[in-house]
C-alpha cells in the first residue's frame, strides 16, 4: 500500500514549509552547535502553537487524532529546517509506547501535556551501541531502576522516559519520571538533540510491560520513531538537493553556470534519484503503520533516508566548493544532522541487519 | 474489489490458461522462425481474447481501455515470458504514430488491425552509426524524387527490422537548416525495392537488432507522416506515444527473492552465505532501492486512477532498476564462482543471472542511454542547464563532422 497526501495533508505541509521557512534562524543554530543543554526555544514554541506536538495523539487526550503520515509530512518541513530541538519525533516514541502498554492511568496522566505541549518525553532502549539491546544492562527491582542508559535523545530536557530494562532475566517496560535523575551532558557535534547519559539510582518508575511484550512494544515504539525520523531525513536531503540545484545554477566558472558540467549535473541528479527513492519508502511506511510488514517498510525508508541524507550533505558541499566548507555557510549543520538522524532510532548497519532477518526469514 | 482489480484477476486467468501453450517452457530453446511463428500465434490468441490494443480506439480493434488496465495487463503477463517481445516497437510505437498520421485512414486501420494480431510487424528506423543518443544528427537523406522521395543511407539498432513487413523512418531532406530543423517522417514497406536488412549479434549472442540500408528507395508523398522539415517534432510525438508502460523495479531481471535463495546454497569461507554481512547488506539494500521505485510505481497508478499526471519521479525507473539489475546480477554469478560459469543461450532474464547479466549492458544503452536520462531529468525536472552544444543553430552541413 502506498499513497498519494490528501488534500489536508498537502495542506499541512504547505503551512509546515511557510511557518519555518518564515522563522528558521541559522546564526541561532549555529550558535546553538557551541552550547551543550540548550535547544531552539522559538522552534519548540512554534511546534506546539501550531499544534504538531497534538497532531498524532488521540483526541481523547487533548490531541488531533491524525497519525504517523501527518507527523511525517510535519518531520520533512522540519528536517528542511534542521529544527533545533528532537521533541516531536522522541515525544511521539514516548506517546506510542504508552498507548501500546494501554496503562489508562499514565496515558491520562502525560498524554494532555504532551499534545499542549506542556511535558516533553523520550524514550530510553538502546544499550552499548545496541538500538535494541540483547542483554539488558539496566535493572528493574522493587519498582526501581539502576543503571545507566547512554547518549538518550533529549535526554537533557525530557521529563519522563519510557525505559527497557530487566527484571532479573525478564525483559520489562517501565516509565520513569526524570526530575531526580543524574543527566550527563554529551558534548555532541549536534548539540541541540539534547542528548545525555541518563543514570538512574533507584529512580521510581511505574511497570508499564514484561516480558515477550515489554520487547515487542519497545521494538515498535522505535521503528515508528525512525519513520518519523527518516521523514526528517528525507527533508533534509531534498532541501539540500535544492541548494545544490540552485548554487549549480547560479554559480559560474569557465564561462557558463557549474550545473552545465555534467559532473555536476548529474552528481545533483543521482541526489534527485536519493530523494524520490526515499521519499516513496517513507510515504509507503508511514501508511503500512499496524500492517503486518511494516518493519519491513520501515526499515527500507530508514535505509534510503539514511542514504540520501548522508551522501546530499556530502554532495551539496562538494558543489559548493570552498563556499560549502565554511562555518558561516551552514551546510554542516546538515552535515552533522544527516549523521545524528542517522543514528537516533537505530544506526544503519543495524537497520541493514533487521531488514535481511525479515526478508531472508520471509523468502524461507 | 475495484473494477481494475477484477480485470486483473481475469487477467491473470486467461494468462494461466495460455501458459501451457506460449509460457517459459514451451517456448524455451525454438529456433527463432518457430519462436517467431509462436508469438503471431500468442498475439493472435490475445487479439481474439481482447488483450491486444487495450488503450486503442474500438473502431481500429482496440479495446478502448485506459493505460492503468494496459499497465496491469503488462505487469500480470510479465512473469509468463510469453513470446510478445516481436510486437513491442510495432504496436508501441510504429503503428500508432501512422494511424495518427496517415491521411488515408482506411488503409492505416488496416495496418492497425493487421497489426494487433500479429500478422504484421513494424519496426522504427532512428538511430544510425552517427549517433543514437543525438537523434537530431542523422544522416539518412530523403531528396525529393518526381513526385516522390527518395532514400539513400543506413540505419543502426532497428530492432526486429529483419521480420518487419514496414518501418517508420526519420531522414534529413534539407541539410543546409539547423539538424532539428530538416528532417522529414516517412513510412515505408521493408520489401521496396533498395532496401537491405542485416541482422547483427550483441553482446549475450542474440540477434535482434539490425542494419538497414537504403540505396535509391523510392518513397510516394502519401508515404510522409510529417510536414516537410518537420519530422523532429513526429519523431518526439512518438516516443511520448509509450508514455504509460509496466515497469518492472527488478530491470526486467530476476527478483531478489532469487538471490535470497541463492545465497542459502551457496557457501562463503566456509559458512553459508546467507550469515554473511555483506550478502545481507546487499539484500537489505537492493530490497530498499526496489521498494521504493515499487512505490513510485504505485502511486502513479493511483494518480491515473484519480485522473491526475503522475508525477516526475517515473522517469527514475529504468535508471534505477537496471542498474541495480546489472550489480546484482554480476554479484549472483560471483556468489555461484565456479557454478556460476555455464552459459544457457535460451536463459530467461528473468530468472537466469547470467542472462540477465551479459544484457544489461544493451538496456543501459537503449531506449535512452542513462547518461541521457541524467540530462533529461537534469533539465526538465530540476531546471539546470542544458550541456554546452557547440552543435547548436548551426546549419546541419557546417557541423565539424
Amino acid at each position: 500500500m502506498s499513497i498519494l497526501y490528501d488534500e489536508g495533508q498537502q495542506a499541512i505541509a504547505r503551512e509546515a514549509r511557510r511557518v519555518l521557512d518564515a522563522r528558521v534562524d541559522k546564526a541561532r543554530l549555529l550558535s546553538l552547535l557551541e552550547r551543550t543543554g540548550e535547544f531552539d526555544q522559538s522552534f519548540w514554541k512554534t511546534a506546539i502553537e501550531q499544534g504538531w506536538t497534538a497532531l498524532a495523539l488521540p483526541e481523547a487526550h487533548g490531541g488531533l487524532g491524525l497519525g504517523l503520515v501527518e507527523l511525517g509530512i510535519v518531520a520533512q518541513a522540519t528536517g528542511a529546517a534542521t529544527a533545533g530541538a528532537p521533541f516531536l519525533t522522541t515525544n511521539y516514541g514516548a506517546s506510542e509506547a504508552l498507548l501500546m502498554t494501554e496503562d489508562a492511568a499514565t496515558e491520562a496522566h502525560w498524554l494532555p501535556m504532551l499534545a499542549a505541549g506542556e511535558a516533553i518525553g523520550t524514550i530510553a532502549i538502546s544499550e552499548g551501541n545496541e538500538p535494541l539491546p540483547h542483554s539488558i544492562a539496566v535493572k528493574y527491582a522493587d519498582g526501581a531502576l539502576i543503571g545507566t542508559k547512554p547518549a538518550v535523545t533529549a535526554g537533557l530536557q525530557a521529563d519522563f522516559a519510557v525505559v527497557l530494562a530487566a527484571d532479573g532475566s525478564k525483559p520489562i517496560l517501565a516509565l520513569a519520571e526524570l526530575r531526580n535523575v543524574t543527566r550527563t551532558p554529551i558534548d555532541s557535534f549536534d548539540n541541540s538533540r539534547n542528548y545525555a547519559d541518563l543514570t538512574f539510582a533507584a529512580t521510581p518508575a511505574t511497570l508499564l510491560a514484561e516480558g515477550n511484550a515489554a520487547l515487542c512494544i519497545a521494538r515498535e515504539a522505535l521503528t515508528r520513531m525512525a519513520v518519523v525520523a527518516a521523514h526528517e531525513q528525507l527533508g533534509g536531503a531534498e532541501a539540500l538537493m535544492f541548494l545544490a540545484r540552485d548554487y549549480a545554477n547560479e554559480r559560474k566558472a569557465f564561462g557558463q553556470p557549474i550545473g552545465a558540467f555534467q559532473s555536476v549535473k548529474h552528481r545533483i541528479t543521482e541526489l534527485y534519484g536519493l530523494v524520490e527513492i526515499a521519499r516513496a519508502n517513507c510515504i509507503h511506511a508511514a501508511a503500512k503503520l499496524g500492517h503486518d510488514d511494516f518493519l519491513i517498510a520501515a526499515a527500507a525508508a530508514r535505509l534510503s533516508a539514511t542514504e540520501a541524507y548522508d551522501t546530499a550533505a556530502r554532495d551539496c558541499i562538494q558543489i559548493h566548493g570552498g563556499a560549502g566548507v565554511t562555518w558561516d555557510s551552514g551546510l554542516h549543520l546538515h552535515m552533522r544532522r544527516a549523521r545524528s538522524l542517522a543514528i537516533e532510532c537505530g544506526n544503519m548497519f543495524g537497520w541493514e541487519d533487521v531488514l535481511a532477518v525479515e526478508l531472508i526469514g520471509a523468502a524461507a | 474489489m475495484s473494477d481494475l482489480d477484477a480485470y486483473r484477476l481475469k487477467a491473470r486467468a486467461w494468462l494461466e490458461s495460455m501458459k501451457p501453450t506460449f509460457g517459459k517452457h514451451a517456448c524455451h530453446g525454438l529456433p527463432e522462425d518457430e519462436h517467431l511463428a509462436m508469438g503471431r500465434r500468442y498475439q493472435s490468441a490475445k487479439f481474439d481474447a481482447g488483450y491486444a490494443g487495450i488503450t486503442w480506439d474500438p473502431a481500429v480493434g482496440g479495446q478502448g481501455l485506459s493505460p492503468l488496465h494496459k499497465m496491469v495487463f503488462e505487469e500480470e503477463e510479465m512473469p509468463f515470458a510469453m513470446p510478445s517481445g516481436y510486437f513491442g516497437v510495432s504496436l508501441g510505437i510504429s503503428v500508432p504514430v501512422v494511424m495518427r498520421f496517415a491521411e488515408d485512414r482506411t488503409w492505416a486501420r488496416e495496418r492497425g488491425i493487421a497489426a494487433l494480431r500479429g500478422e504484421e510487424i513494424w519496426c522504427q528506423l532512428f538511430s544510425e552509426p552517427s549517433g543514437g543518443s543525438d537523434l537530431a544528427g542523422l544522416r539518412t537523406k530523403a531528396e525529393p524524387d518526381g513526385n516522390g522521395w527518395k532514400l539513400n543511407g543506413q540505419k543502426l539498432w532497428t530492432t526486429y527490422a529483419q521480420h518487419s513487413d514496414y518501418g517508420v523512418i526519420i531522414a534529413r531532406n534539407d541539410p543546409t537548416v539547423a539538424k532539428h530543423k530538416g528532417l522529414t517522417f516517412f513510412w515505408l514497406d521493408m520489401k521496396s525495392p533498395g532496401v537491405t536488412v542485416r541482422p547483427f549479434r550483441l553482446a549475450a549472442g542474440d540477434a535482434h537488432v539490425n542494419e538497414v540500408f537504403f540505396d535509391d528507395v523510392k518513397l510516394t508523398d502519401g508515404q510522409r507522416l510529417s510536414p516537410v522539415g518537420g519530422g523532429f517534432g513526429t519523431a518526439i510525438a512518438t516516443l511520448a506515444i509509450e508514455r504509460y508502460s509496466a515497469s518492472d523495479p527488478a530491470g526486467f531481471g530476476p527478483p531478489l527473492d532469487l538471490f535470497i535463495a541463492l545465497a542459502k546454497d551457496c557457501m562463503i569461507g566456509g559458512r553459508p552465505a546467507i550469515e554473511d554481512g555483506r550478502i545481507r547488506s546487499v539484500i537489505a539494500r537492493i530490497h530498499s532501492l526496489r521498494a521504493g521505485l515499487e512505490s513510485i510505481n504505485t502511486r502513479a497508478m493511483l494518480a491515473m486512477a484519480a485522473g491526475m499526471e503522475p508525477g516526475p519521479e517515473g522517469a527514475l525507473n529504468k535508471l534505477v532498476s537496471v542498474r541495480s539489475r546489472q550489480k546484482l546480477s554480476e554479484l549472483a554469478i560471483d556468489l555461484m564462482a565456479n557454478l556460476g560459469l555455464g552459459w544457457d543461450r535460451d536463459g530467461w532474464l528473468k530468472d537466469d543471472w547470467v542472462a540477465s547479466w551479459l544484457s544489461a549492458p544493451t538496456m543501459r544503452i537503449a531506449g535512452g542511454a542513462d547518461e541521457m536520462l541524467l540530462n533529461t531529468i537534469a533539465e526538465r525536472i530540476l531546471g539546470l542547464p542544458q550541456d554546452h552544444r557547440p552543435d547548436k543553430g548551426v546549419p546541419f552541413n557546417e557541423i565539424p563532422v
